[in-house]
Order: structure tokens, then sequence, then C-alpha cells
């Protein structure tokens, strides 16, 4: 109660009532917004995306587009987490029977920004690797641009079949708790990418 | 089957009542642990953000299979009560109006504590976002910076020492001194980076093995401009390290630019104040990106506790009006189940408060008035039974008896009193005196001599009423007494009364036999002496006496034998009277008997037209012949000589087949245009010596009248419409059916004759 502003405690009942109204209709309403991951009007896709051999592992390289809603910018220059998840598939194309699953990986890296030391630590979740940024630009810079991520080792690959990779990137801000998020069922508490598909030229 | 099917439900019920009666105890006692247990886990959660985060699904869990519970639970008695509701079930609508009474009065104060909540609530998670609290994070966090700030410059300052050392020396002197640059100046790792971040030098705290954190472009082109660098890097295991760098000054153009990349460790104790605020921090700001969910979170579940409450709250309203409406419905059914008659109806004690001395009271009452009503019964029985042989004495009763309600309105009457009187007693019940006296002329007469007696008073009286009408007459014999009062039963009077006509008759018939026989015999012995003595007289003397005394004589004589003979005549009358009855009975043609004795009377001095009007079919009628001829002959005489002086007599002799009392009798009706019979003596007509005519000796009609009764027949006498007599006589057609009658005579006459 001490935390209380003193105006709180002689406002009048009826004003009481009315602020309570006011409350829950609020809460309603927030409740039932969708949390705004990406902004509306701004590019969220994975722009392109490719398979280079190096060193005998085909690695990717992509270039997401990560439009972050001024909401979730703001969270994140609250020390609020974004975690973003790339995955990515490798199937061998067959005639007449389904795609075979050649292989499938899921990387993750964590955007938080670190206010002691006003950096931006971006955080690979899978290897714990942490790198920091100066700044918000730099850190998003790095995290929509993954380089070098090994997929498969070439010569598991047959020369002559055709290989199918996809891409996909999905970005969640806020870290709530999973249990809250299941209870607010509506909330849209991430947003993820269509499939990019291409083509694996070897 | 039925009872079986019957038996096995009585048998089964209790079990399963048993399960029901508790099943409501159980589930409530659930569902007010689980509102507990949710309302424990929701004081746990408004403290702490993560433990709410921790119990949610918990909370939710909970207050779910609470919710669901009652749910049933309410939706099972509601859809009950609007059945009973609907069906206008006694004590329904008592029972809408507790239970929207409890839940009003449990519902109200819920609610008030729900929007007290949700304030507290909002204050609470506001009170987390309070700017005082935002403002000392912001605080926390530049002091901490700048402790830091001071470390930072001070390990910046050691690198660029540590640079300006390096600053002369080749590449190799570099790799050699950089190791003991780095031990002097308690540096974790040093780096000397060329261009293209080229590795020069490399030397760290942590061995040989260690791989080495080449700076980032960033942090080369800073250098390369002549500017140090230093930053603050968090190392991911709580601790801090401080990044800087600077270029190796002095070194000539076109000369490789080196420059001095040096790591510290902040102070593990520094570090860990350093983390707790910036966690803190962190902490604070996800919160406050999280607080409008955490809102909306707590507001549902807060919802969802009060639903729970509300519906916990419903159901115990309706629970308990139900078991308060119990008893008043029971009380209801029980008094439903009297008023139809029900007095075994006995209700179960439930509870020892005002309602169960209700229920004692109730079941007090009907054992009352089950016993009442059984001594009532035994008493109605008993009267029933009284009245029942009442009813079969007064019925077998050839007595009549008449019973009069106070006021004179007939009570009562006997099937004797009935058939005396002519009357069917059914209609006789609840008339007055007068009503019942437009019924029948015998009843009209009967009952004004008895109204006579009571309206005068006299409530015990014995008197011979007699009552006739044109063609008989009856004598009965009444004695009147008044009924006693019982209770509030009126008393009224009884009369009771016999017909004596036929005693009297009987009477009157035996004298005049004994009359008619001593007459026979003291009158007729010395008449022929006289008549003997007087023709011996006339033959004796009349041839000496003179003329003048011998006709004298002759005249005296003449009338002594003439009145001899007169009284012969008379004698023979009386004899004729008097003897005993020996019918001979054969069969014969009737008609023809009629026309033979018609005849003798067509033949006679006097011009009387005699008619005979026959009906063919009774060729065969089984009587007395003589005694049948009789009969014709005295009416015929009868007739005749009440014609004299009657301008254009006429006689008609008919027959004809009839039924009397279910019985074939053939019937002789002979009719005449004369006077008739005198009115005051249309009762006494068949009687000795009644007679209006001057010649007659009064016993031609009782002789006839004998005779027909005799055959077993009944003779009525009338005088026609128009004048003139007529006379009726209805003999049996044959032996059987002077059988039935003479039975039914003899059973309607015997019991008088008892009496008599």
């Amino acid at each position: 109660m001490n935390g209380f502003p003193k105006q709180v405690l002689v406002v009048a009942p009826h004003r009481r009532f009315v602020a309570g109204f006011a409350f829950c209709v609020a809460l309603v309403l927030c409740a039932l917004a969708p949390a705004a991951v990406a902004a509306e009007d701004a590019r969220f896709e994975a722009r392109s995306a490719y398979l280079e051999p190096v060193d005998g592992v085909m690695q990717l390289n992509a270039t997401l587009e990560l439009g972050l809603s001024a909401t979730a910018l703001e969270a994140l220059r609250d020390g609020v987490p974004v975690t973003l998840t790339l995955e990515s598939q490798l199937r061998r194309k067959r005639r007449f029977l389904p795609d075979a699953s050649v292989a499938e990986l899921e990387q993750r890296w964590r955007l938080q920004y670190h206010a002691l030391s006003d950096r931006w630590l971006v955080t690979h979740l899978n290897t714990g690797l942490q790198t920091s940024w100066p700044n918000q630009a730099a850190a998003l810079d790095h995290l929509s641009r993954p380089r070098g991520i090994p997929i498969i080792d070439a010569p598991l690959l047959r020369g002559s079949a055709t290989y199918e990779a996809s891409l996909r990137a999905t970005v969640e801000v806020g870290g709530m708790p999973d249990s809250l998020k299941l209870l607010m069922f509506w909330v849209q508490w991430q947003r993820t990418t269509d499939w990019y598909t291409w083509t694996v030229r070897q | 089957m039925n009872a079986a099917q019957g038996s096995t439900q009585a048998t089964a019920s209790p079990a399963r009542w048993a399960w029901t009666r508790y099943l409501p105890v159980v589930l409530v006692t659930l569902g007010l642990a689980f509102v507990t247990l949710a309302l424990g886990l929701m004081s746990r959660t408004a403290a702490d953000a993560n433990a709410f985060a921790r119990l949610q699904p918990l909370l939710l869990g909970v207050n779910g299979i609470g919710i669901l519970v009652l749910l049933v639970l309410i939706g099972r008695k509601a859809w009950r009560l609007a059945l009973d509701y609907r069906r206008h079930v006694p004590g329904s609508r008592m029972m809408l109006r507790a239970v929207g009474t409890f839940a009003v009065l449990a519902v109200v104060p819920l609610l008030v504590v729900y929007w007290l909540s949700l304030q507290f609530l909002n204050r609470g998670i506001d009170s987390w976002f309070d700017v005082n609290v935002r403002q000392g994070f912001a605080d926390a966090l530049t002091l901490s910076r700048s402790s830091l700030s001071l470390r930072m410059g001070d390990f910046l300052a050691r690198t660029e020492g540590a640079a300006r050392e390096l600053s002369g020396e080749s590449e190799t002197g570099v790799v050699i001194r950089l190791d003991s640059i780095r031990r002097a100046n308690g540096a974790e790792e040093m780096i000397v980076v060329g261009a293209n971040r080229r590795l020069v030098a490399f030397s760290s705290s942590a061995g040989a093995g260690a791989l080495p954190m080449l700076p980032g472009e960033d942090v080369l082109m800073q250098t390369r401009q002549d500017r140090p660098f230093v930053s603050l890097d968090p190392t991911g295991d709580g601790g801090y390290g401080v990044f800087t760098a600077a270029p190796l000054p002095g070194r000539a153009p076109g000369e490789e630019p080196l420059v001095l990349v040096g790591q510290y460790a902040i102070p593990d104790r520094l570090a860990k104040l350093a983390e707790g605020v910036q966690s803190a921090s962190a902490q604070y700001g996800r919160l406050t990106y999280q607080r409008p969910y955490l809102k909306g979170t707590f507001a549902l579940t807060l919802t969802m506790v009060l639903l729970l409450s509300l519906l916990a709250a419903v159901y115990g309203a309706l629970f308990w009006a139900q078991r308060l409406v119990q008893p008043v419905q029971d009380l209801i059914a029980g008094t439903r189940a009297v008023a139809k008659g029900d007095f075994e109806t006995r209700l179960s004690l439930p509870s020892r408060d005002e309602i169960g001395y209700l229920v004692t009271s109730f079941n007090e009452m009907t054992k009352r008035l089950a016993l009442a009503r059984a001594e009532t019964e035994q008493s109605r029985a008993a009267v029933e039974k009284e009245r029942a042989n009442l009813a079969t004495v007064l019925a077998r009763l050839s007595t009549g008896v008449i019973a009069f309600e106070p006021d004179l309105h007939i009570r009562s009457m006997n099937a004797a009193a009935g058939s005396i009187l002519g009357v069917d007693p059914e209609q006789t019940s609840g008339l007055t005196l007068a009503d019942a006296s437009q019924l029948n002329g015998w009843l009209g007469q009967f009952l004004d001599r008895v109204g006579e007696r009571l309206q005068a008073g006299q409530a015990e009286w014995r008197e011979q009423v007699p009552i006739h009408d044109e063609g008989s007459r009856r004598e009965l014999m009444c004695a009147c007494t008044a009924l006693p009062v019982v209770g509030e039963t009126a008393g009224g009077f009884v009369v009771v009364f016999d017909d004596i006509t036929t005693l009297l008759q009987a009477q009157r018939d035996a004298a005049w036999g004994e009359v008619a026989r001593r007459l026979a015999h003291e009158i007729k012995n010395p008449l022929t002496p006289i008549q003997l003595s007087a023709e011996r007289m006339r033959r004796k003397f009349l041839g000496s006496m003179n003329e003048k005394d011998a006709q004298v004589l002759e005249r005296a004589t003449h009338t002594i034998v003439q009145q001899v003979e007169a009284m012969k005549g008379m004698v023979n009358a009386f004899s004729e009277y008097a003897r005993a009855p020996q019918l001979v009975l054969e069969p014969f043609n009737l008609n023809a008997l009629v026309s033979e004795v018609a005849e003798l009377y067509r033949a006679g001095e006097r011009p009387v037209v005699v008619e005979l009007a026959l009906e063919a079919g009774l060729e065969a009628v089984e009587a007395d012949r003589g005694r049948v001829r009789q009969i014709l002959s005295n009416l015929l005489k009868n007739a005749m000589e009440a014609l004299e002086g009657t301008p254009a007599p006429y006689v008609q002799v008919s027959t004809r087949r009839a039924e009397w009392h279910g019985q074939p009798v053939v019937q002789i009706e002979v009719v005449d245009n004369g006077p008739g019979f005198q009115r005051e003596l249309m009762g006494q007509v068949f009687d000795p010596y009644v007679t209006s005519k001057p010649k007659g000796t009064g016993l031609g009609l009782a002789i006839v009248k004998k005779v027909v009764e005799e055959h077993g027949g009944r003779i009525e006498a009338h005088n026609g419409p128009e004048g003139g007599a007529s006379v009726l006589v209805a003999l049996p057609l044959n032996e059987e059916s002077r059988a039935q009658l003479g039975t039914r005579e003899t059973r309607k006459s015997e019991p008088r004759r008892e009496r008599a």
C-alpha cells in the first residue's frame, strides 16, 4: 500500500467503479490484441539463400528481412529477448515417390539488449557462442545474415540427384512463459516467414 | 409381475438413493476444496509473477474441473426445478424464490469482492511499474556503469601503456614481450593484430590451447583512426570482461599498423553486483513488456475463480433451498393425501427444529384421524348392519310402517305399507302429507286422518281407519307413537298399521254362516208342520164351513202356505250361503253357459234387452259349472230387479280373457243401465243383508262373492260414469292359475290372520 500514489486513495467511489470497468475493458482489449511481433507494413521474409561447399561441407548462407515492429523494438530496448529460429531442410527430389528428406536443421539465436554494458548481445543457442554489438541495427543485421551454417557433408550428396532446399525463419518476442502463451492462445506471440525453397546446384 | 417389480424397486431404491444422497455432499466438498485451492494459488501467484506462470496450468485445471463439476450439478438441479415448476409441483415456487434469494445474497457479495480484487490486481501490477521503480532501476544502472567505467578507463589506460611499450618493438619483439606485458597489466588476454585482422601475437592466461578472440572490423576501424576502443562485455557465465583496443603508436608511414587488443576481467564481487543490477533491470523490462498480458491472465484467472465461486454459491443456494423446502413439500404432499382420505400418511422426521416439530404434529394428527376414522367406520358399520336388519325386518313385515319427520314429511315407508296403500314407497320419501295425498286415493284418506291426529298434537294414539274407493273398502288398524330424539337427530313419528279388512270379512262371514246355519236348522224344521197343518185345516174345515168362513179360511191357509213357502226359500238361501264349499271343477264352455242363462231371462215377462258380448276361445274354462251358473243367475237376477221402473232397460253380459297378477283369468262383466249402487253402500254391496231393493234379501251378491272367492277369483262393483251398475267377476282360467292365485292370496292373508 505504501507504494500506491496518494491520489489513488482519494478517488471517488463512482470514479473507482468507472476506472475498474475501464480497466476490465482495457484488459480484454489488450488480451485480444495480437502482439505486434513484426510491423504490418514491413517486409518479413527470407530474401535469399544458397548452399555452398566449404571444405567439403555444404554450408547455408541466407539473407533475411526481419522487419520488427516498433513495439517489438521497444520491447528489445527494455531488455525483452527476441528469438530467431531458422529451420532448414534439404530434400532429394524423386520422380514418382515423395521427396526424401536428406537433412533437417534448426538453428536458434537470441538477441537481447544488455543495459549495463549498452551492448546488444546475440547468442547462438545451439552452441552458446555469444557476440556483442554496439547497436541494435548492427545486431539485427548480424542476425538477419546467417552465414556458414553447416547442413551436410558434400560427399553425401549424389551427383546425379536433384536436391531442393527450404528455409524459413521464426521470430518470437517476449520470452513469455509457455503456460501464459498457452492460456492466451489467441495472441500472436511469434511470426514466421513463408518457406523459401530453391534447387541446390552442386 | 408388477408386485415383483415393485418389490424389486423398493429394495433397489434405497441403495441407489444412498449413492445419490451422498454424491452432492462429496461433490460440494470437492468443489469447496477446489475453490479454496484456487484462492490459495491465486494468493501465492499475486505476489510472484513467476509463481503465477508456473502455477497457472494447475490453477486453470483446478478451476476448470471445479466449474465443470458445479455446472453438471447445477444443471441437474436447475433442470429438475424447472420441470417441477412447469408441472406445478407443490413447493417448487417456494424453492424458486428461496434459490433466487440465496443466489442474490451470495452473488452480490461475490461480485463486490470480484470488483475489489480487480482493483487490487490493477493497482498491484501497476505498482510494479511505478515511475520511482523505473527510475530506481535506471539510477542503479547508471551507478553501476559509473563504477564499471572507472575500471574500464583503468583497463584502457593499461592497454594504451602496453601499446606504448610495444611501439618500438619489431613483430618478433612484440611476440616475445607480449606475454610479460600481459601479466604485468593483469590482462586475461592480449592480442596484437595487423592489417586485415592478421594475428601478430597472442597471449592468454588460459594457456597455449586457448583461441584468440579477434576484434571486429568496427574496432579496427576505430583504432585506425587513432581512437582507442573500450567496451564492457558480459561473458555469458555471469561475469564481465572489458575489451580494450589501442593502436601501437610510432609506426612509420607505410608500415603495417598494429593494434593491441586487451581483455580484462571484472572482479567477481563487482561483476556479481553488476549482474544483479543488470538482470533486475532486464527482468523489469520483460515485465514491462508482459504487463498487459499478465494483467489479462490475472483477470482471466480471477474471473475463473469468481465463476467457480459463483457456481458454488448458486449450487449451495439450490442445495440449501432444496433442504429447506423438502420438508415443506413433504408436508404439502401429506396434507393432500390426508385431504384425499389417506390417514395412514406418515412423514419422516427431517430434524429436531421447528419443521421437525411441525412434522411430528402432523404425524400425530394423521394418527388420531386414522383412529377416529376407524372408530367411525366401526360405528357406521354397526349402524348400517342395524339398518339393514331393520330394513329386512320391515321389508318382510306384513304390517305397514310409515315414519314421519317432526315436520310431518314422510321419512320412509316399508313395502307392506306401500302394498296396503297401493303406492310405491320410493315415491313417497321426503314428500309432505299434502303432496303424498295426491298420489293415491287410499293413501290420501289414510294420510288425511294421520295428519289430523298429528297436527292436533296427538303423538300416541290408536285407531281403526276405514279407507275406500268406488269398488272396495278397507279397514286399517293404526297405531302411532313418537320416535325418541337422539342427540341432534330429530325424533318424528312412526305409524304402524294393519289391513284388517280380510279379518273383519272373515269374522262377518263366519258370523253370517253361523246365523244361516242356525236359521236353516231352527226355522226350516217348523215350517213343514206349519204348512202341513195349514193345508190339513183347509182340507178338513173348508167343506164344513159356510161360504163366507170358507173364503176366510181359504185366504188364511193360502197366506200361511205362501208365507211358509217364502220362508222356505229364505231358509234355503241361508242354507245355500252357509253350506261348506265343495267345488266340482271341470272344463266347460263358458260362453255357452252364459248364453243359456241369458236366454232364460230374455224369455221373462219384462221387456229387458239382454245383450251378449262373448269373446271366442273360452270353450274350456275349468270351474264348477253349477256355481258359475249360480253366479250368472244371481247377477242377472240382481240386474233385472234393479231395472224395475227403468225405461228401456238394458243388460249386457260380456266375457273376455285377461290377466290378473300374471295369471290367465276369464272376466265376466254384467252391466245394466239402472240406478246403480247407492254411494253409501259402495263398500258393503257384497255384505249379506245389504240391499237397496224393497224385495231383496241382500244375499244375492254376498253369495256371488262367496262363490267367486271359493274359485280363487275376485269381484268388483262399480257405478258407470253415465249411471248404471257394473259387476266384474274374474275367475281363474284353469287349475294352475287358480293354484297360483290361491297361493298368492294365502301368502297375502296368512300373516294377518295369524295376527288376528
